[in-house]
């Protein structure tokens, strides 16, 4: 007996209402209520005021906001374009299972299932001006005296991305399993060919994990939009802003009690979020060849 | 679905043993006073806070009891406080607030409980009239003055002898040379910061050059004022040569870290410092002593002071419950409580207890110095709110790495004034 196309559909919204009952009150009702506050004078004890689009006016006419939104681009293209193309080196040595693979992988990871607190904690100590390993090493070699890493706004920013490097292991675990998924035969046949293991890396791997790479790269640069913790442990935003996300801003924001500010530059972070995904995924958009492989 | 009887009777004997203490509860007509609080755990006034709970708890047994919800992370705490307002809802029966120009606003909220009706009398007099007038807001007195402190200097006596300091300086010509000779013996003559949202100890000594310069209402005049421009020229000289190479983005843990290790020779901070175990434990903490920042303008002996904690409490037509709140914080704020609150936890408050130090020397010198009579002045963040006092934060970094002058960190932070 064939069952009628539909038949189920009572029982998929009873098995889907719990969720979206959840969704609504802990999402859209929060994102409507962050939208309408938006539009609002604010500061927390008193009287909600419309004042339009005053808020938006106010954060776009704040150099210090928009030095947090260019920050955040940064930090998204960063984290898409230097983490992924390290953790894919990293995945494509350690799929070749050289000795200890394994051990390397497992030692990749660990900095993602530390807590973030205490790898910060141990990195503010590492750039230290006086103490810092950092500086001692480049002391030792000539190369400088006591850099104030985190203090100087031309190395802050960069010193906290270069730090996030530890972070591949969790794309690195992705792109491995990718890797490890692709038919063995192809390598096979191209070193029947006389392909050598460059070749095989950039005709074979490269393109087969293209779909995985994309979403590896989509991924990391929503994390790089939504930056915070790391930073605001670090520098708090400083000096001078310097390192400042727009997660920062919104979160200073709302500790000066202005909240109507507030949740306008939480609106603008998801919207300029979301448009930086939406180019990222229309630049690397085009269909996976293991997906079609699959078909 | 019928249920055995073993199982109805395991059920019923779990709602009894649920519902029962609420039943009980409710019989009884005892008042239950939620207090999230700060001073627990490790806090200096917790061991004294406990105790006067314990005692109102025992004297009023059956009719109202005060329980106290512990909430050991400042920053934390005043999170939940202001988020709880914002949502519409008190944060407990009875809180504390650091009031300020940003937290002012909260006066304007129905959810707090106006002291203006029950502050009077002999309860009133006890209190200091000027932290009362501070407190009071558009005629609403929706918090109470509590906790409250001077911010002066401190000098490590130890390290000063050591760099060839004799006395105390007293002038600011006194303080570059004491400094001059501090650097001479291989000391960081100062602890600075421009990290946290505060800058907390640079922002003290910032707050004392400002009002040298400008007078006790100084805070009133514009950023721009030349008062501040010229007490930001001397922070940017102290960054530039009197202070530890990370003081720039160090927060209030690495400038304290660096005076108690005995790295620095000069600090600021407030009384409930001198309570540190930490502190208590070095060798030189004998020899600290607080002075006043020398004057850098035409206003001398005006001390850096402020409200530290205030006491609110949520608004209820319930006058039992009102009369449970006011019962208690009468208790709480009577002379033995705040005398023992004063002499376990090294603080000040704004409550006349007649306590005198005896044996914490530091201490002493903290109530010595507020006895003197000097005039005093609030500090930049108590004066101007947060988002002002984060700007500062921020754009000390620039002024002390060079990118800004004085004038343009002046005219940045006043930008963020909210008047």
């Amino acid at each position: 007996m064939t069952k009628k196309k539909g038949a189920n559909h009572p029982w998929i919204i009873v098995y889907m209402l719990p969720l979206a009952v959840f969704f609504t009150a802990f999402f859209i009702f929060p994102l409507v209520f962050n939208v309408s506050t938006s539009m609002m004078k604010w500061k927390g004890g008193g009287e909600m005021t419309w004042n339009n689009f005053a808020n938006y006016g106010k954060l776009f006419q704040d150099d210090t906001f928009l030095l947090s939104m260019k920050n955040n681009v940064i930090w998204a293209l960063s984290q898409g374009f230097i983490q992924i193309p390290l953790a894919t080196i990293v995945a494509l040595i350690l799929a070749r299972n050289p000795r200890g693979w394994k051990l390397m992988r497992t030692i990749y990871f660990l900095p993602n299932v530390i807590s973030t607190v205490a790898i910060a904690k141990v990195w503010t100590a590492l750039y230290n001006p006086q103490f810092g390993v950092i500086n001692g090493i480049l002391k030792s070699l000539g190369l400088g005296g006591a850099r104030n890493w985190l203090g100087d706004m031309s190395t802050a920013l960069p010193a906290i991305i270069l730090m996030t490097v530890i972070y591949i292991g969790y794309f690195m675990i992705i792109i491995l399993a990718s890797i490890m998924n692709i038919p063995k035969e192809l390598y096979e046949a191209a070193e029947i060919d006389g392909a050598t293991k460059m070749q095989q890396e950039f005709r074979i791997t490269i393109p087969m994990i293209r779909g995985t790479l994309a979403t590896a790269i989509t991924l990391a640069m929503a994390y790089g939009m939504r930056h915070f913790e790391t930073t605001y442990l670090m520098t708090g935003g400083g000096p001078a802003y310097s390192t400042s996300t727009m997660g920062i801003a919104l979160y200073l924001k709302m500790d000066a009690l202005r909240y109507g500010e507030a949740s306008a530059a939480g609106i603008i972070l998801i919207l300029l979020g979301t448009l930086v995904i939406v180019a990222i995924r229309r630049a690397l958009g085009k269909s996976d060849p293991m997906t079609e492989a699959a078909q | 679905m019928k249920l055995s009887k073993t199982r109805r009777a395991v059920f019923a004997g779990l709602v009894l043993l649920f519902a029962l203490p609420l039943f009980v509860a409710a019989q009884s007509g005892e008042i239950v006073l939620k207090w999230p609080c700060i001073w627990v755990g490790k806090d200096s006034k917790a061991p004294a806070i406990a105790e006067i709970v314990a005692a109102f708890n025992a004297a009023n047994a059956g009719k109202i009891r005060v329980e106290i919800e512990p909430q050991p992370d400042y920053n934390a705490y005043e999170q939940k406080v202001r988020t709880a307002i914002m949502a519409g809802m008190a944060p407990g029966d009875i809180f504390t607030l650091k009031l300020n120009a940003s937290t002012k606003d909260f006066y304007t909220s129905k959810l707090l409980l106006d002291f203006n009706e029950d502050l009077t009398g002999d309860w009133r007099k006890s209190f200091d009239a000027g932290a009362v007038t501070q407190s009071t807001i558009r005629g609403k007195l929706k918090t109470l003055p509590f906790e409250t402190a001077i911010l002066p200097i401190w000098y490590n006596g130890d390290l000063m002898k050591k760099a060839g300091v004799a006395k105390i300086p007293a002038t600011m010509d006194e303080l570059w040379a004491a400094m001059d000779k501090m650097k001479a013996a291989g000391m960081y003559p100062s602890s600075q910061m421009s990290g946290d949202t505060n800058a907390w100890t640079s922002m003290i000594w910032f707050s004392w050059f400002a009002v040298s310069n400008g007078g006790p209402d100084v805070w009133d005049k514009p950023f721009t004022d030349k008062a501040f421009v010229d007490a930001a020229k001397t922070i940017k000289r102290i960054f530039e040569s009197y202070t530890t190479p990370d003081a720039i983005g160090a927060g209030a843990g690495v400038s304290g870290g660096h005076f108690l290790a005995g790295r620095t020779v000069i600090f600021s901070n407030g009384p409930w410092y001198a309570g540190r175990a930490d502190l208590k434990a070095t060798s030189f903490f004998p020899s600290i002593t607080i002075a006043p920042v020398p004057s850098t303008g035409g206003y001398k002996n005006i001390l850096i002071s402020r409200l530290q904690a205030n006491i609110a409490a949520g608004a209820t037509a319930d006058k039992a419950r009102h009369d449970a709140i006011i019962k208690f914080l009468k208790f709480l704020t009577n002379k033995p409580n705040m005398a023992r609150l004063a002499e376990v936890s090294g603080g000040m408050y704004a409550v006349n207890s007649g306590f005198v130090p005896k044996d914490n020397e530091l201490q002493k010198q903290f109530y010595d110095m507020a006895n003197k009579g000097y005039e005093t002045a609030a500090d930049l963040e108590a004066a101007l709110g947060a988002e002002a006092t984060l700007e500062f934060t921020q754009q000390l970094s620039a002024l002390a790495l060079g990118k800004i002058t004085p004038e343009q960190f002046c005219g940045l932070v006043e930008k963020k004034i909210d008047r």
